[in-house]
């Protein structure tokens, strides 16, 4: 048995230690929005925050996360309730296939909780470890940056309809 | 992957018990027991049935004796479990030894950085694919004796210098070289006790590809001491690939210079990308040393660098690039303000 | 002109019609509909659906040799781990699973090479055992000590291996013109070319490709008796659900496939790969669903991918830049067994005005798994070649690259003299330019420079054939407008949803919000495969066509004697704002009017056959059999979308880093339905096009004939730090002959063509020509530093 603390919640899960956490989250905890895309850390599929920083889920064994907070995409809001990032994914047609977005949507989450006004640079350096296949590359920079708390006008808008 | 027993020390001396016992004559890198941080390498590994340890013992616990960044005027002291975005984006090491915090933050990705710990970083294994993918019949490396698949298959990525007819496979770091250019001492603390070796001599060269360090079984780095030295503030990190982000270097230069009137006092290069290990060029130094900094100075230093090149099919470019990545590194560290 | 006020509307006039609610509507700018269940993680693809309480896991042993036989399995260590339920080889599979046709062969699969048929190896990666075992890891365990045994032969990589047999692609064509294969030609092109006093005569090179969606290739499985559930993330659900009835002896209506979402496709979810039977009959010998999750590097061999082309262009031109020969020869590569070609002369060779073409296609069988569909399968290669070709004649000729393609434009393609249905390929080149600011470019290679920055600006054609599918879709209102709209097509990203739910809303006047879309899933009426960039012509169309039919019956129903639209003419009747109006602007509600109509709601069920397919389009569709008509296909037109493409390339002076920092294109597609989704589609294959120019290959061990980088780690695309400015704009245009609706295909128009536009630039900055893809740092290296 291994208890997590995820998204607020404690749960127990009959699981070994070494068994990495997405899958103790998809198949154990139905939360199937962080997403197995190469189980070696090449991808970014299945990005959680640990203690708010990002973390790939599918290296992680579970044995590893005792007392440490989980954060998941489910954790941010429900499709009746997107939160603020969501929402901000939501109206920047960020999502494409989408199977890359709730990686892509944790993975902003800690970024702008460090840091909530970066740059376009600071951005495109944060989201490059996480791999977009349907070129939503422009969208999902421009749903980081309205989420963000900057004001001033971005130096690539050209790109976003 | 294969079932493995995990568990957890809560010192450093549990630690290194814990591992001693099973060492036997296996090299620290295939022993069956392995340290775990964290587990960037050897757990990807372990999935890919490359690494396959009975034994993970988990070093996280040991944050407080290993986890701190010290910098005094003597020099640089980081501990083998500092994470890697600690170190990057530390401001003092960023002030005093960029070079150290740059190749921190070009190397793999902050989800990464976050979790990898500096020993571990070091550690990292080559990304040579007939070594990582164990279809591949031939690789010394994985299976002594077995050859090397990689002389005359796809070598693009492949290591120019301190290579050998049994295997070409690169090292991947950025760190390493950074350590290797400062002249870092690493230390290490073992079943038989602790022991302080140059950087330099941690890896060893191709003659046994199997056995990459100088680490015996259960022996655990404990922390890198950077000396200081007037060349350590004008110092950088160069890395060309063939994205903008989150790859390998093909090549890399970590630099260090101590200019006085434009002449080169003093020079550290370390190269990354185009070695079999960490590699410092005493060469290059050597032929910088004494002449005043410019293009043909810088030139003819990357020439000393890449003179024992010895490229295959389709890496011969990186001994042109690695010059050229060296050249453009000297030069920007030339034109560095301190 | 209902809204029109001034002095000159006097008199008695019909009240001012209400606006009809555009938002939603077709044309729209709505944000996806599907946006928030893909941002809260509520949206279930193939890979979220684990077949019941109780799954076993399947995992994968692959072959580790491209040609030979398997002379034994020994799977003692594998049975005796704890866990392990069963495991699969061609021992005990043989021909319980039929290997099923092909694609190009009238049938559904990727490849007819059936991996645990027999002991045969015929690639690389060939599936040589299915594990099954409790748990993914035990299961994954189990498969690698499995210990297989070859006699193993020296295989065939590739271009130039010994061993390869190049043959026709015309003659292996089984059907010839009836199957679409023809070998455009007219004129007498070699001697044009030869009497040309300007030519261009090169040869073009493009790596092997693999679609890397994120999603990986799994399959889920689950018996109830003798009918079984296959949750696959698919872009051709009939065209699974037909496969496999045929590969496991049952009946297409015992089978039912679902693929709700979809983690990316590309092409390479569109033909059935042999996985899913085996993964079928495991479940079927176990008694119990089956999960496979199959590995990143299992998917370059067990799914299809973009084969490596050569090419041979062969331009002739007048001193004014005018085409008199263009020859275009290609060659490709294929498995042993399969036939699979792109043969993209169908494309090339209708691009510009010219009186002397002719064109041949090779085919070169290697030891190899079947290529099959990635994105603009055959422009990407051919449009490479030729508009690479084209540059090097605009250098040539000393003519501006943009004005050689105006000098050569056309109306009519040059092959049988037939119309474009429209062609707006000189309108993008001028948007698209001017938005790029190509007017600013000097000409001169290497004349332009940032510092230590190397400029190149380059810039190509794109084009696309517009083709149209058969497609049905039932659809139902009810009193309180409330829409379910119910059609098998998928959504690959592409905003299928969306566009569907807009079309709905649209024609029965509903808010978007009111439209409910159900896709992916074979209980629902047959829409073609998500493939050819016809889903939102072939199933909007469709759909539209349904809700006419809805109309009619609501129009029948209030406009009988003492309804409450007594009077008048149903042909005129509109649905609106969530009543139903006739042309006097009397309005009646929905509820009084489906009330009218005798039913608690009112429900169509409509075909769509589109020009130029045959009358058994629909039966076929039911078979899973799509038969796109459109493109160069017609016998009366040709109808094609067009755009123009330009890029900026940076090259490091130094040390020779290539970037792509500003792509700009400029697009004509028909009607737009909806202007964020398509930008979407179009800005993604911009993106594809660098990948393709800069990135994009799979290295090929040619000793073994095994894939080399075959991760995500060494297999390369962009990331977001490579992507810095992509322009997107719409050409606006209007071709009403394609489709009623007036829509063409855009989902592979963006990436086609950028390739070239990409290597162009590379010339301009650097003075050199690159000829093969992709373009890296070596490629440049040893240009000289323009000075």
């Amino acid at each position: 048995m291994v208890e997590l603390k995820v998204n607020g919640a404690v749960r127990q899960v009959d699981a070994a230690p070494e068994t990495p956490l997405l899958y103790v989250l998809r198949e154990d905890l139905q939360l199937n929005g962080a997403k197995f895309g190469c189980g070696l850390g090449q991808c970014g599929a299945c990005t959680v925050a640990i203690d708010g920083a990002p973390a790939f889920s599918c290296l992680l064994p579970v044995g590893l996360l005792a007392g440490r907070e989980i954060t998941t995409v489910e954790g941010l809001g429900s499709p009746d309730k997107p939160g603020p990032l969501q929402q901000a994914f939501i109206d920047e047609q960020a999502a494409q296939c989408g199977y890359c977005i709730a990686g892509m949507v944790m993975r902003a989450h800690t970024l702008l909780a460090r840091n909530p006004s970066p740059t376009d640079d600071e951005i495109l350096e944060h989201m490059s470890p996480n791999l977009c296949r349907c070129g939503a590359h422009m969208r999902i920079v421009a749903a980081i940056r309205r989420a963000s708390s900057r004001k001033e006008a971005s130096r690539s808008q050209r790109g976003a309809l | 992957m294969r079932p493995f027993i995990y568990t957890r020390a809560d010192d450093v001396s549990a630690a290194v018990q814990a591992a001693a016992e099973t060492s036997g004559s296996a090299p620290a890198n295939a022993a069956p027991v392995q340290f775990i941080a964290g587990g960037t390498t050897i757990l990807d590994l372990m999935k890919l049935d490359t690494m396959r340890p009975e034994r993970l013992v988990d070093i996280n616990g040991l944050q407080s004796a290993l986890g701190s960044i010290q910098a005094t005027d003597k020099g640089l002291r980081l501990g083998a479990l500092v994470r890697m975005s600690q170190a990057a984006e530390d401001p003092q090491i960023q002030r005093d030894y960029p070079v150290i915090a740059q190749s921190l933050q070009l190397a793999a990705s902050a989800q990464l950085r976050n979790m990898a710990s500096l020993g571990g970083n070091v550690l990292q294994r080559t990304r040579c694919q007939y070594f990582r993918n164990t279809s591949w019949p031939a690789c010394n490396k994985r299976d002594p004796g077995s050859g090397c698949a990689a002389l005359d298959g796809v070598n693009r990525k492949h290591a120019v210098l301190g290579v050998g007819d049994k295997c070409i496979a690169e090292y991947p770091g950025d760190f390493a070289p950074a350590l290797a250019a400062l002249g870092a001492v690493v230390t290490i603390t073992g079943p038989n006790g602790s022991r302080a070796i140059p950087f330099e001599q941690l890896h060893r060269g191709p003659d046994q590809p199997e056995r990459e360090t100088t680490l015996a079984p259960g022996e655990l780095i404990t922390g890198f001491d950077i000396p200081a030295g007037p060349y350590t503030r004008r110092s950088l990190y160069v890395k060309v690939r063939d994205r903008q982000s989150y790859e390998f270097g093909l090549a890399t230069a970590a630099v260090a210079l101590h200019l006085v009137d434009g002449k080169v006092e003093e020079a550290r290069i370390g190269l990354g990308g185009v070695a079999y290990r960490p590699w410092r060029s005493h060469e290059a130094e050597a032929a910088l040393q004494g002449k005043p900094l410019d293009e043909n100075s810088a030139e003819a230093a990357a020439q000393a660098a890449f003179a024992e090149a010895a490229p295959r099919r389709d890496n011969a470019y990186k001994v042109e690039l690695g010059r050229r990545t060296l050249v453009r590194a000297l030069l920007e560290a030339g034109r560095m303000e301190i | 002109m209902a809204n029109a006020q001034g002095p000159e509307t006097t008199g008695t006039v019909a009240p001012p019609l209400p606006t009809p609610r555009k938002t939603g509507g077709i044309g729209a700018a709505t944000p996806r509909v599907d946006g928030r269940a893909k941002v809260t993680g509520a949206a279930r693809y193939g890979s979220d659906f684990f077949g019941g309480p109780d799954p076993a896991y399947a995992f994968l042993a692959t072959s580790a040799i491209a040609r030979g036989r398997i002379t034994e399995i020994d799977d003692s260590d594998a049975r005796a781990l704890p866990g392990v339920i069963d495991i699969l080889t061609h021992r005990n599979v043989g021909d319980r699973v039929k290997p099923g046709k092909t694609f190009s062969d009238k049938g559904y699969m990727g490849t007819s090479i059936a991996p645990l048929a027999s002991d045969r190896v015929w690639h690389d990666g060939q599936i040589v055992a299915v594990v099954v075992a409790d748990s993914y890891e035990a299961a994954r365990d189990a498969a690698r000590r499995l210990r297989v045994s070859y006699a193993d032969e020296t295989p065939s990589a590739s271009f130039d291996s010994p061993g390869t047999e190049t043959v026709s692609a015309e003659s292996k064509s089984k059907e010839g013109e009836k199957a679409g294969q023809e070998k455009p030609k007219v004129g007498d092109a070699p001697r044009a070319f030869e009497a040309a006093p300007v030519k261009i005569d090169q040869h073009y090179e493009t790596p092997t490709q693999h679609h890397n969606p994120i999603e990986l290739f799994t399959t889920t499985c689950a018996w109830d008796g003798d009918q079984l559930t296959v949750w696959e993330s698919s872009q051709n659900v009939y065209g699974y659900q037909n496969g496999l009835a045929e590969q496991l002896g049952l009946e297409p209506s015992q089978i039912r496939v679902v693929s709700p979402f979809i983690g990316g496709a590309f092409g390479s979810r569109g033909s059935l790969t042999q996985r899913t039977a085996l993964i079928a009959l495991a479940s079927k010998r176990i008694g119990r669903p089956v999960v496979l999750e199959a590995t990143r590097q299992q998917g370059f061999t067990i799914a299809t991918y973009r084969a490596e082309t050569r090419h041979r262009i062969r331009l002739g031109a007048d001193q004014s830049g005018k085409l008199t020969a263009l020859i275009h020869e290609g060659w490709e590569v294929t498995s042993r067994k399969d036939e699979y070609k792109v043969a993209g002369t169908d494309a090339s060779t209708r691009l510009y005005a010219c009186p002397n073409i002719d064109s041949d296609v090779s085919i070169v069988h290697a030891d190899r798994n079947t290529p099959g569909f990635m994105r603009s399968p055959p422009e990407v290669p051919y449009l490479f070649a030729l508009e690479s070709a084209m540059d090097e004649l605009a250098y040539a000729a000393k003519i501006d690259p943009v004005e050689l393609r105006r000098i050569n434009d056309t109306d009519r393609e040059p092959i049988k003299g037939l119309p474009y249905t429209s062609r707006s390929l000189m309108k993008c080149f001028d948007t698209a330019g001017q938005a790029f600011g190509w007017s600013r470019r000097s000409a001169q290679p290497g004349s332009m420079r940032d510092g230590d920055w190397m400029i190149g600006w380059g810039c190509a054609s794109t084009m696309y054939p517009t083709q149209v599918g058969p497609a049905a879709a039932r659809v139902t209102l009810r009193p309180d407008g409330a829409v379910r709209v119910q059609t098998a097509a998928h959504d690959i990203g592409t905003g299928a949803y969306t566009v569907i739910a807009q079309t709905a809303a649209d024609r029965l006047g509903v808010p978007l919000d009111k439209v409910h879309v159900e896709l992916g899933d074979t209980a629902l009426p047959p829409a073609p495969v998500a493939g050819g960039s016809n889903t939102t012509a072939s199933v909007c169309n469709v759909v539209a066509k349904a809700c006419d039919e809805i109309r009619r019956k609501l129009a029948a129903a209030v406009t009988v004697s003492g309804g409450p639209l007594d009077g008048a003419d149903p042909g005129r009747i509109t649905l609106i704002n969530a009543s139903v109006m006739d042309d006097q602007g009397r309005m009646a509600s929905l509820k009084d009017a489906v009330a009218k109509t005798g039913h608690g709601a009112v429900e169509a069920y409509a075909e769509n056959i589109p020009h130029g397919a045959p009358p058994t389009a629909m039966q076929n569709l039911y078979k899973g059999q799509s038969a796109l008509a459109g493109g160069a296909k017609l016998k009366d037109r040709i109808q094609f979308a067009f755009g123009a493409q330009f890029v900026e390339v940076r090259i490091n002076a130094r040390t020779r880093e290539i970037r792509a920092p500003r792509i700009v294109g400029a697009y004509a597609g028909g009607t737009i339905v909806n202007p964020l989704t398509a930008k979407s589609q179009l800005m993604g294959g911009q993106i594809w096009g660098v990948s393709s120019a800069l990135h994009e290959a799979t290295e090929i061990d040619r000793r073994f004939a095994r894939y080399y980088n075959d991760d995500l780690a060494e297999y390369l695309i962009p990331v977001n730090a490579d992507i810095t400015e992509v322009q997107t704009i719409f050409v606006p245009e209007e071709d009403h002959q394609v489709n009623e609706l007036g829509i063409k295909g855009l989902g592979e128009l963006g990436n086609v063509g950028l390739n070239a536009a990409v290597a162009n630039a590379v010339f301009h900055a650097t003075g050199v020509r690159i000829r093969k893809l992709p373009i890296r740092i070596e490629s440049v290296l040893d240009a000289p530093v323009p000075t």
